[in-house]
């Protein structure tokens, strides 16, 4: 029994790994850039999400809507005025600057949120769903449903709409997507905005299962990277999978050999998929 | 004769640094000892990342095995120093041909994800290691003398330097380049690809180890949050890029720079220091792409156009 609500536990909270890199997977796959800032822009939805609980008691459900609509606009302009300058240069440059800027946006939640810990705490925080003997806390359930339910908006976007179809295109060949007349520049910005709303929403949530902290970003970037090469760049639903993947490992790893195994368990699946297959293709949203 | 000159230049900066001890006070000699294993760091992660073109984001993982092979033989089988170096050395020197066989392989960004990912792994290891005092860390016995500690520091940075340059001039460097260009061709060319980026990587970790031995004896205490810190890695590549990838000296300039940026900033504004380097790094991506030395080069042929034809060329 045990076992199986550690596996339920596992599953929950991999869903929301998966909505965490669904951004990520998504900007990488598209725009091949790594945003090593992505772990900070999460951490701004949850800084977001937070705020309109605690000043204007918004439900943090609710909250996610203008959290996740202020962090396209973010990430739009970023993107549009920003990364765009760097596109075309070497992959070494895109991660500098992301990284700079995942240290700038850092420093500059210190400077006006403070370093304290800060967790979003609904009323029904602490209530629970009991089946056959598994307790599901209700707040993951309801962050898994949303994983999945966001994952199933960028399915959709991608597959049945007009702007999905530009930007797989971009995805396949930039300079084919151009001469059909996709303005490349509003289209980079567009993906980006949608990779950074993802990450305010996977923030929101973060925030309601664990503490928000200005320096969180950088262990999100990493396990985002983690589940987005595990489980592909080319379905949404596929980094959800990747998610609930590494949630069930590491909950399965914390039970059996100490919870600082972890971080060794997620990196050692991600170093044998990479070494196992190397040669997958990734690049094709 | 150019050439001369430069080698020329270089020797007198060094005699001047390593009388450092004898002018400075003792703030600017602990500022000293940082920078020059920073920029030996930069200089090692040089070797693998700028010459032959593979971001490693695992060095820090050379870096804190040198510095657990000190630690381990001088606070728990009492051996000298000197003994401790070879251990660390040993140890980097056996994890890079290990590691670089599989690992080596990957190309690109999965390269530099899969060393990353082996480094937090293995600060995880060590601190489950018993004989590595496990997450409370090791107390070394204390060294009173920085002079020491900044002449040994300045002989690993010109040692270091010395082989880049030698790298950079022979077959074997060549063989490096034309990897980073373009690994395939270089294959077909004949260049023993697996060979060369082994080397390259057991080379880069054998100056990294070094300076992470050096730096457990002078600061006295080691843990695994420190030994292993992936942030050190990101600044050693941050000083090779910003100083130039793939040049002598680029790196040892952008490591003195920046830790000079970073020291004074953390002197005047301390709590946003930290955001004004991430500034510093942003704007630099922007407009020197290809770091300081590329930098001269441009304004030397184009003046102030130099920093617009970088935006144009790198931009959608």
């Amino acid at each position: 029994m045990l076992l199986v609500q550690i596996i339920a536990n596992g599953v929950l909270l991999g869903g929301l790994y998966g909505l965490m890199a669904l951004g990520l997977a998504l900007v990488w796959g598209v725009l091949n850039i790594v945003n090593l800032a992505h772990g900070a822009f999460i951490m701004l939805g949850g800084y977001a999400v937070f705020w309109l609980f605690d000043l204007a008691g918004v439900d943090p459900f609710l909250g996610l809507v203008p959290a996740m609509l202020g962090m396209f606009v973010f990430g739009y302009l970023v993107q549009r005025y920003l990364l765009n300058l760097v596109v075309r240069s070497a992959l070494l440059n895109t991660l500098l600057i992301t990284f700079g800027l995942d240290v700038v946006l850092t420093y500059m939640a210190q400077l006006l949120f403070s370093a304290d810990f800060r967790t979003i705490n609904p009323s029904y925080a602490g209530s629970s769903l009991a089946i056959l003997g598994i307790t599901l806390p209700l707040a993951r359930l309801a962050a898994f449903g949303m994983a999945l339910f966001l994952a199933g908006l960028v399915w959709l976007l991608l597959n049945a709409t007009q702007l999905g179809r530009m930007i797989r295109a971009t995805a396949q060949n930039l300079v084919a997507a151009r001469l059909y007349g996709v303005d490349p520049r509003h289209l980079y910005a567009l993906t980006f905005g949608i990779g950074a709303a993802l990450a305010g929403a996977a923030g929101g949530l973060y925030g309601m299962v664990a503490q928000v902290t200005p320096y969180v970003g950088a262990s999100l970037t990493a396990k985002s990277f983690v589940i987005a090469i595990i489980g592909g760049l080319e379905n949404p639903f596929g980094v959800v999978l990747g998610g609930v993947v590494i949630g069930i490992a590491e909950s399965l790893a914390a039970l059996t050999i100490g919870s600082t195994f972890t971080d060794m368990i997620s990196f050692g699946l991600l170093v044998l998929v990479l070494v196992l297959r190397p040669a997958r293709k990734l690049r094709a949203a | 004769m150019k050439r001369l000159l430069t080698w020329a230049v270089v020797a007198a900066c060094t005699v001047l640094l390593a009388a450092v001890p004898w002018l400075g006070d003792e703030v600017t000699l602990q500022f000293g000892i940082n920078a020059l294993l920073f920029a030996v760091l930069a200089q090692g992660w040089n070797i693998i990342g700028g010459y032959t073109g593979y971001a490693s984001f695992g060095n820090s993982v050379f870096y804190g095995l040198g510095t657990y092979g000190v630690a381990i033989a001088m606070a728990q089988f009492n051996l000298p120093f000197g003994v401790g170096i070879v251990i660390g050395v040993m140890l980097a020197v056996v994890f890079a041909v290990a590691l670089g066989l599989p690992i080596l392989r990957l190309r690109g960004p999965y390269f530099a994800i899969a060393s990353l990912g082996l480094s937090a792994a293995m600060g995880a290891v060590f601190s489950n290691l018993d004989i590595a005092g496990a997450n409370i860390g090791l107390i070394l016995p204390l060294a009173r003398n920085d002079t020491m500690f900044y002449e040994l520091s300045l002989a690993l940075l010109a040692v270091a330097t010395l082989s880049v340059a030698w790298i950079a001039a022979s077959r074997f460097g060549r063989g490096l380049i034309a990897i980073r260009e373009d690994e395939d061709a270089a294959g077909v060319m004949g260049v023993n690809t697996t060979l060369y980026k082994i080397l390259a990587l057991v080379i880069s970790a054998f100056f990294t180890a070094i300076a992470g031995g050096i730096h457990a004896y002078w600061i006295t205490f080691v843990d695994p949050a420190g030994a292993f810190d992936s942030t050190l890695n990101v600044r050693m590549i941050i000083m090779a890029v910003f100083g130039g990838p793939g040049t002598v000296f680029g790196p040892v300039i952008g490591a003195f720079l920046l830790s000079a940026v970073y020291e004074m900033l953390a002197n005047s504004i301390s709590t946003a220091a930290a955001l004004v380097f991430g500034l510093v790094i942003v704007v630099a991506v922007l407009f020197m792409p290809k770091g300081l030395m590329d930098l001269g080069w441009g304004f030397r042929r184009m003046g102030l156009r130099y920093l617009l034809h970088n935006l144009r060329r790198s931009r959608l």
